[in-house]
This record gives C-alpha cells, sequence and structure tokens, in this order.
C-alpha cells in the first residue's frame, strides 16, 4: 500500500478536484504501485500491464468526484482496479480445454514433481509453477480467478478480499468454495489428461 | 472452506514462492500523460454540460405534457370529426365490409 503519512493525499484530491495537472501527476506516481500490483495479478492474455494501469487511472480521475471519504482511498481505487481487471478478463475468451500436451516442458516437469514427490517443489521451479497456475486461473470465470489469486497466491484474508473488491464477506466465502471447487476438478481434468 | 489435493497445495505453494517481477514505480512519463489524458477526457465530457443538456430535455417534457393538457379538448374534438368524416365517406363505408 502507498504511504499516505508522508503523501498529503487530502490536498492533492482538492487539487485533482479543481483541474490541477501536476496534482494529477502526483497522485498517479502516489498511486502506481497500488495499481500496477493489482494490473499484474489479474492481467488478461495480450493485455499490457501498462495500458490495463492507464485505463485503471483514467476510470479514477472521471469517478473521483464520487469519491466521499467513506472508505479509504487506496481501497476505492483497488475497488475500480479489480473491476476493472474483471471487465478486460471478461472481454476475453477463455482458454479452450487444457491438457498435459499445452504444457511447456518446465510446467510438465513442475506438475510431474508436484504429483509424484510428495516433499514441496523445488524452489527453482516456482516460476514454472506459477506459470502453469495462471494457466489454470485462465480457465476460471473472472471473479472465480480473482478470488482464488488473492486466497490462495497472495494469502489475503476474507476481511482484505472483501476490502479491495467490495464484495461482503460471505459472497467472498462462497465464491471461494465454488472457485476452490472448480480449480480442483479442472486441475484433476489436467493429470488425468493423457500425457502425449 | 474446501481443501485441495495435496499436489494442487504443493503446486500452490511453489506458485507462492516466484519471485514477485517487475520495478513498480511508474515508468518515465506515464504519470504525465495520464494525468493530460484524465483532464482532455473530462473537457470532452464535461458533466456541467451533462447535467445542463438533462435540465434542458426535462423542461422540454414538461412543455409537451402542458400544450397536450391546455389543447386536450382540441385535439380529441379534431379525432372526432375525423370519425365522423369517415362514417360520411362512402368509400369508407364500401371498405369497411363488416359493418
Amino acid at each position: 500500500m502507498p504511504d499516505d503519512q508522508s503523501f498529503d493525499l487530502a490536498g492533492c484530491l482538492d487539487r485533482v478536484r479543481k483541474h490541477d495537472q501536476i496534482a494529477a501527476r502526483d497522485l498517479v506516481e502516489h498511486l502506481h504501485p497500488l495499481v500496477i500490483r493489482i494490473a499484474r495479478s489479474h492481467l488478461p492474455r495480450r493485455v499490457a500491464e501498462e495500458d490495463l494501469a492507464q485505463d485503471i487511472f483514467l476510470k479514477m480521475f472521471t469517478r473521483i468526484d464520487q469519491y466521499k471519504g467513506e472508505v479509504p482511498f487506496t481501497h476505492w481505487v483497488s475497488r475500480i482496479a479489480v473491476t476493472t481487471c474483471i471487465d478486460h478478463l471478461r472481454a476475453q475468451k477463455r482458454r479452450p480445454e487444457f491438457r498435459w500436451a499445452d504444457l511447456s516442458e518446465s510446467e510438465a516437469e513442475v506438475l510431474d514433481s508436484a504429483i509424484t514427490n510428495e516433499n514441496d517443489v523445488a524452489p527453482d521451479d516456482a516460476l514454472a509453477a506459477r506459470e502453469l497456475v495462471q494457466k489454470l486461473l485462465e480457465r476460471l470465470k473472472p471473479d472465480d480467478r480473482l478470488v482464488i489469486q488473492y486466497l490462495d497466491l497472495d494469502q489475503k484474508t476474507i476481511a482484505e478480499i472483501s476490502a479491495l473488491t467490495g464484495w461482503n464477506q460471505t459472497l467472498v466465502k462462497v465464491r471461494a468454495f465454488r472457485a476452490r471447487r472448480k480449480l480442483q476438478r479442472l486441475y484433476r481434468e489436467l493429470t488425468e489428461s493423457e500425457r502425449s | 472452506m474446501n481443501k485441495y489435493d495435496p499436489s494442487l497445495q504443493r503446486l500452490l505453494a511453489a506458485a507462492r514462492r516466484a519471485p514477485v517481477s517487475g520495478d513498480e514505480s511508474a515508468p518515465f512519463g506515464f504519470s504525465t500523460r495520464v494525468a493530460a489524458r484524465a483532464f482532455e477526457q473530462g473537457q470532452q465530457s464535461s458533466p456541467s454540460f451533462a447535467r445542463l443538456s438533462l435540465r434542458v430535455a426535462g423542461i422540454a417534457c414538461l412543455f409537451a405534457v402542458v400544450a397536450v393538457g391546455v389543447n386536450y379538448k382540441a385535439i380529441t374534438s379534431a379525432i372526432d370529426d375525423e370519425s365522423t368524416v369517415a362514417s360520411d365517406d362512402p368509400v369508407a363505408d364500401v371498405v369497411n365490409l363488416d359493418s
């Protein structure tokens, strides 16, 4: 999260509302780490992270008059970022069936290791594991993908996910339950598919 | 909440250990470009102009309703006259085969 202590957010927002372009630039620089982290976590295929971040910031500026200070500004921006990512993910077609044959060599190795070896996957294989998990997540609906990303990869709590997305905690739990079940099913389909 | 197969859990644990990629600060010129585009967009679709347009549309609707209300009798009598003319018309009688 950006450091709100050293940044005069309220003053900056006032100036942005008065169309001060320098204040708008400062606000973008201040919020960029937060926005780019969310964009990278939920980046659709064939979309550049910079384009997605720009889209999020433009939406933020369009709606800035609607911000009434009921929630921290970073939470409000996070929700815009999350909904923008979901919109982009909905716009892209989900991947068709996913099989062993679609895996790269390193992904196949890491999957094999996860199935056959009861110890943890080797640290060197972490990147391949992440790529493989991302491929599995691409086959889920955007909302399901998002909740798995936050819960199982970023290890956020239900309360944190609720604050980031604006979904109430019960909804987060229900979505997490369904999303995990779907991911489990996809994973089983992948591991049971023929290796060719 | 439901739990995964142990092998999927191992895969997710490995994925979590993957280093987070990339610098998080804004690339050079990004914030200037975004700020400029934000205000450019704001000028194109000024909310005050949109509000004014909505008010004008509302007033126009009100005028239309008042105009119909004031001229209601005239409109209904005109419709009645038209139906009287139609009933006197021999062609209308021929075409209206049911009566």
